[in-house]
């Protein structure tokens, strides 16, 4: 499930520098990691696995009747039955930390180390929405962080393939996915700059990692009719999501969107 | 008069407790965001004033042992000072957390205890020394200013060579020579030290600095969500070199991954033209981040800086001599020769960023800076920029100067910036050549205000220089995450205009203003859900009252900074909040610049705990009736007003106040002359200290020792009260130095704009020293009032003095951020006007109640009487 070291390939084929490829050794303790992670998975398996999670299976239905499914007059309303869905199915407790488990099902960010946050519920659920996507649709993630976005995905999609820079998340996050059993997310850590071109083109792109431009290469890697959505903002305040959407003549057009709609004109005001 | 070594050690303390505010100063602003800086180490000074608190209240336990308290809170010192740096490093305190962790709240009122721990031993010592020199104490506070001024000069000079988090312990070394000369003979004031001999406080020393040598100075724990932290998370980064001086701490970072535009490169094809070429990162203060790019010679792979919205002056100009303000890492610089420039002149504020780019860097750079066609400058811009009045350019470009998060957090809020300044597009126009150009770049926001508010600079600053038409002369193009703004000195040709809209096109950028557009042609491309920018800049460039309602009604305050108020990044307004809070409910925060909003909190808290500090001890403390009946014995100073205990409040309060708005003025006036924040602070803190100093020195000898207890023959019964000659002495000599303080800085308000254009072309040591002659009458007239009216307290109330101590160091919290709000909404004009009407006050106390406080009474029963 995990391609350690897949190899990106670079627009002039060049062999990259730049893709980080783990040692043997790096990948033997990954390996190592990933099999403790995945036992202490099956041990919880044993017990009843319900039971542990049950006291969350309400809040997680609290959350989503009060912050996805319900309209709200100054927010963008989520109507799109199959997010609210992945809402409802992904445990989000299990992608924050520990210590801020009892805070995973309010509507808020919260820091998961690195500087590197899991967006507010109701975010994940406006940019999975803006993809518009479709059961058979092939999806890319740059900045996995703590794998809920990818989650989310694969609860819509069948093909999810997410990219992490940073080596702790992108470890946590695999054991992660695959304790949960979103076996179909296929995870690498490395640069995602250059998108992951041999799985490409795809249908719908979330790019969650901050950088002045929008890496060319993912532009190209976006299907016909495909989407990419970015989140803008400094760390927990999404004050924008940049849409783009390639047209079938290739160009691309974009759209901001507002999860919170505020005009600073005083309404009413004449025009000139 | 004998060499006290008590005020010897009274200074070194002093130089070491300012040294290390401004070292914390620098340190948090690394290792957080500046203004999160100021409100910690805002509530840190609080332990002067705690300290204050805690001696009033101990009262008689003190009383007697001040010798031996000197020493223990001396030696104590040596650990608390660099022991209080290496715990704050541990605490993991994150401001962005704040809003989603409420452990954060504790962790921040940690970082508060373990900071104040210094200031409150270091104000408790100077307060004992007050108590043993307690019919001069001018002098005690002549020491005391005299080593502030110089240990923040002092400070300020380390920073060139020292890392700020080693300045705890260098500054540690004056407290152990504090403590050596406590010590010595005479330092008691003619007292007997119990507490053991000279040999074991010797040994007890020595195990100080052995503790402290093993304490250490740690490295400054960055916060994760800093450029510098995610940079360095990434697989292959390494830091290359460092460099420190007091403006910032710079930290190069190599890594393959760093790709640092300005701004979105749109429709940039990368499978032809290339990848962008290799960079490494210049972290200043650990955020902003300033790409040095990897440079042959050849400009071919700067190709992707013609996708970028600030090659938008490129499209109209032809080999353009241009300036560059703020050239960093010298983006701006190859995006001038890849466009063909004739000649760049860079000015960059720092001056560690050309040695680094130069020197350790140089193979990477290839030798930009020292291209026959550019010229690299060591500048603050509007200083350069007056001192050369016949210097002419056909392009001038400012771009991009702070991160996208600082930018997008508003953290900058409540800095000065006199770049952005109507006076300063002024400026710009002054210097550019008939057919020349000024371009600025700025991050774009939701909900749009920054590029509104450059916009409306811009077109005032044009109407200012005469120019009839300014719609004609102003191109807007922004792209999803930049706008750049075009303003000309002579009209946009019909030629010109094709080309932008050409360039524009082909690029995929927006238009939001150019002469002739049209309706059809905007929000095209980079699409938001209302045209907000073109709309505000056609109502911004209608006519008068449309602006000024445009200004008025406007969401943000949007209307251009001027160098009396120049606070560009202000965006928050009052009047707006029902509206915020209407559309946004309790999201309304998540529009607002942090910075203000941490303003506010700075203000509210250091209210709250001064209030709490001054007041516990009157509401709850039993120890405090006894205290109260010392202070203020029944059946006395009738006629008086306030009472005692009011007056010293006032008095001592409102020249807290008083003192601190005048010097926060002065800083913000001398900035633009200086050239740099960090300067005008050196220069206006230690010139406004050492000069008080001489004036409290004056004070010392005016009033100390000649007792204003009504005794030493200058007794005499006056009429309806009981004040002495030498009590009208006091008054007098406050009125005259306030009336004295308002004529002068009166007269600086109109005079200062005047003498620093006269004198923007001299050198930066002329320009030091003239600032000094300036500052020093002033400062020097301001040291008076505080030792003139404790002097008073210390001999008719002596159990007051820490009480008086504790209220102007609560004031002087207070003051700050008090003054700050009040230049941002009514300008430096008040802040001066509210200053001198502070002084005012405090005279008027003077007459009325301090002055007037029984002689006779309320002394202590206290036999040991200072061999003076």
């Amino acid at each position: 499930m995990c391609e350690e070291g897949t190899r990106s390939v670079r627009a002039r084929g060049e062999p990259s520098p730049k893709v980080i490829e783990p040692a043997p050794v790096r990948r033997l303790t990954v390996g190592l990691v990933g099999a403790f992670l995945w036992a202490i998975g099956l041990t919880s398996l044993a017990h009843p696995a319900v039971a542990q999670n049950e006291p969350y299976e309400d809040v997680r239905e609290e959350m989503v009747r009060r912050y996805i499914a319900s309209v709200h007059p100054l927010l963008e309303p989520i109507d799109d039955q199959e997010v609210i869905e992945a809402l409802r199915a992904v445990p989000r407790h299990e992608f924050v930390p520990r210590e801020l488990r009892d805070a995973a099902y309010l509507n808020q960010p919260l820091p998961i180390g690195h500087g590197q946050t899991i967006s507010q519920p109701y975010i994940v659920a406006l940019m999975t929405q803006l993809l518009e996507l479709d059961p058979g649709d092939r999806t890319l993630e740059i900045g996995t962080g703590s794998g809920y976005q990818a989650a989310v995905l694969a609860e819509i999609v069948d093909s999810v393939f997410t990219i992490e820079i940073i080596e702790p998340l992108a470890t946590s996050a695999w054991a992660r996915l695959r304790r949960l059993g979103y076996a179909a997310v296929r995870a690498k850590h490395g640069d995602g700059y250059f998108g992951w071109p041999e799985h490409g083109p795809f249908d719908g792109i979330v790019v969650t990692a901050a950088a002045t431009h929008i890496p060319p290469p993912l532009v190209e890697q976006l299907a016909v009719g495909g989407r990419m959505v970015i989140p803008v903002g400094p760390p927990f305040r999404t004050q924008q999501l940049m849409l783009l959407e390639k047209r079938t003549d290739g160009s691309v057009a974009q759209r901001s969107v507002a999860p919170v709609a505020f005009v600073p004109f005083t309404r009413g005001e004449p025009e000139r | 008069m004998k060499p006290r070594p008590l005020l010897g050690a009274v200074f070194l303390l002093s130089a070491a407790g300012l040294g290390y505010e401004v070292a914390l100063t620098r340190i948090l602003s690394i290792a957080e965001w500046h203004h999160f800086a100021y409100m910690i180490i805002s509530v840190a000074l609080l332990g002067f004033a705690a300290s204050g608190t805690a001696i009033a209240l101990l009262g008689d336990r003190v009383r007697g042992r001040e010798p031996t308290l000197f020493r223990a809170a001396t030696l104590l010192l040596v650990i608390a000072l660099p022991g209080s740096h290496a715990l704050a490093q541990a605490i993991p305190f994150e401001t962005f957390e704040l809003l989603v962790r409420r452990v954060q709240f504790a962790w921040l009122l940690l970082l508060y205890g373990v900071l104040a721990v210094p200031f409150f031993i270091i104000s408790s010592c100077i307060l004992f020394a007050f108590l043993l020199e307690r019919d001069r104490v001018g002098r005690v506070y002549f020491a005391n200013l005299l080593g502030s001024g110089l240990g923040a000069a002092g400070v300020i000079g380390l920073l060139f060579v020292a890392p700020p988090g080693r300045l705890p312990l260098l500054l540690t070394v004056l407290v152990i020579a504090a403590f050596l000369l406590a010590l010595a003979p005479g330092a008691a004031a003619g007292r007997r030290v119990p507490g053991g001999t000279t040999a074991r406080w010797l040994a007890a020393g020595l195990a100080s600095v052995l503790l402290t040598a093993w304490i250490g100075a740690p490295t400054i724990r960055v916060s994760p969500y800093k450029g510098l932290s995610y940079a360095m998370d990434l697989p292959d980064a390494g830091v290359l070199a460092t460099a420190h001086s007091p403006l910032s701490t710079l930290t190069v970072v190599g890594s393959s991954l760093i790709r640092e535009t300005p701004g979105q490169i749109s429709g940039y094809p990368m499978a032809e033209l290339g990848e962008l070429p290799e960079q490494v990162g210049l972290y200043f203060d650990a955020d902003a981040v300033s790409p040095v790019h990897r440079f042959d010679g050849s400009l071919e792979p700067f190709a992707f800086l013609d996708y970028v919205t600030p090659a938008l002056p490129y499209q109209l100009l032809d080999r353009p001599g241009t300036l560059v303000i703020g050239s960093g890492g010298g983006t701006e610089v190859l995006n001038a020769l890849y466009h063909g420039a004739s000649g760049v002149t860079a000015l960059e504020v720092d001056p560690n960023v050309l040695p680094l780019i130069e020197g350790p860097l140089g193979a990477h750079s290839g030798g930009l800076f020292a291209r026959p066609d550019v010229t690299p400058v060591v500048a603050e811009a509007r200083g350069w920029l007056e001192a050369h009045p016949d210097a002419r350019f056909d392009l001038i470009q400012i771009s991009l100067l702070d991160s996208f998060t600082a930018s997008a957090a508003g953290v900058r809020a409540l800095s000065e910036s006199y770049l952005y300044t109507r006076q300063a597009v002024e400026l710009y126009l002054d210097r550019l050549s008939p057919g020349g150009a000024l371009a600025i770049t700025r991050w774009l926001r939701t909900p749009p205000r920054d590029a509104i508010k450059m916009f409306a600079t811009l077109v005032e600053a044009a109407e200012q220089k005469g120019i009839r038409a300014p719609a004609r002369h102003l191109a807007f193009v922004r792209s999803w995450n930049t706008a750049t703004l075009l303003l000309t000195r002579s009209p946009l040709t019909g030629e010109q205009v094709e080309a932008i809209r050409r360039w524009v096109g082909a690029r995929g950028f927006d238009l939001s203003w150019l002469p002739g557009l049209e309706e059809s042609e905007v929000n095209r491309f980079m699409v938001l859900e209302q045209p907000v920018y073109w709309e505000a800049a056609r109502r911004v460039l209608a006519d008068e009252g449309s602006r000024e309602r445009f200004y008025d009604r406007y969401a943000f305050h949007v209307r251009p900074a001027t160098d009396d108020r120049p606070y560009f990044f202000r965006f928050f307004k009052w009047a707006s909040l029902p509206r915020l809070t209407d559309a946004l409910g309790g999201r309304w925060t998540s529009v607002v610049e942090w910075g203000y909003v941490v303003l506010i909190a700075t203000a509210l808290q250091a209210l709250a705990a001064a209030l709490l500090l001054v007041l516990v001890p009157l509401l709850a403390v039993s120890r405090w009736k006894r205290w109260r009946a010392a202070a203020e014995p029944p059946d006395t100073d009738e006629g008086s007003w306030p009472p005692a205990t009011g007056s010293v409040v006032l008095y001592f309060g409102l020249l807290g106040l008083a003192y601190l708005f005048l010097e926060i003025a002065f800083i913000q006036k001398l900035m633009l002359f200086l050239s740099h924040p960090v300067y005008a602070i050196a220069v206006v803190l230690s010139a406004f200290l050492v000069f008080s100093g001489l004036g409290s020195a004056l004070a010392d000898r005016r009033m100390g020792g000649r007792g204003t207890r009504g005794g030493s023959g200058h007794a005499g019964g006056h009429a309806g009260g009981h004040a002495s000659m030498a009590m009208w002495g006091a008054g007098r000599l406050v009125g005259f130095v306030v009336v004295l303080i308002a004529a002068l800085v009166g007269l600086y308000v109109v005079l200062l704009p005047y003498l620093f254009s006269v004198w923007s072309g001299w050198g930066g040591t002329a320009r030091v020293g003239l600032s000094l002659a300036l500052l020093a009458p002033v400062a020097f007239l301001m040291g008076i009032p505080f030792p003139t009216g404790l002097q008073i307290v210390s001999d008719r109330r002596l159990p007051m003095v820490p009480w008086a101590w504790a209220v102007n160091g609560a004031a002087s919290v207070i003051a700050p951020p008090l003054a700050t709000l009040s230049a941002v909404h009514w300008g430096f004009t008040t802040v001066v006007g509210l200053a001198v009407a502070f002084y005012a006050g405090a005279y008027a106390v003077m007459r009325g109640g301090l002055q007037r406080m029984d002689p006779a009474r309320g002394q202590l029963a206290e036999p040991v009487r200072a061999v003076g």
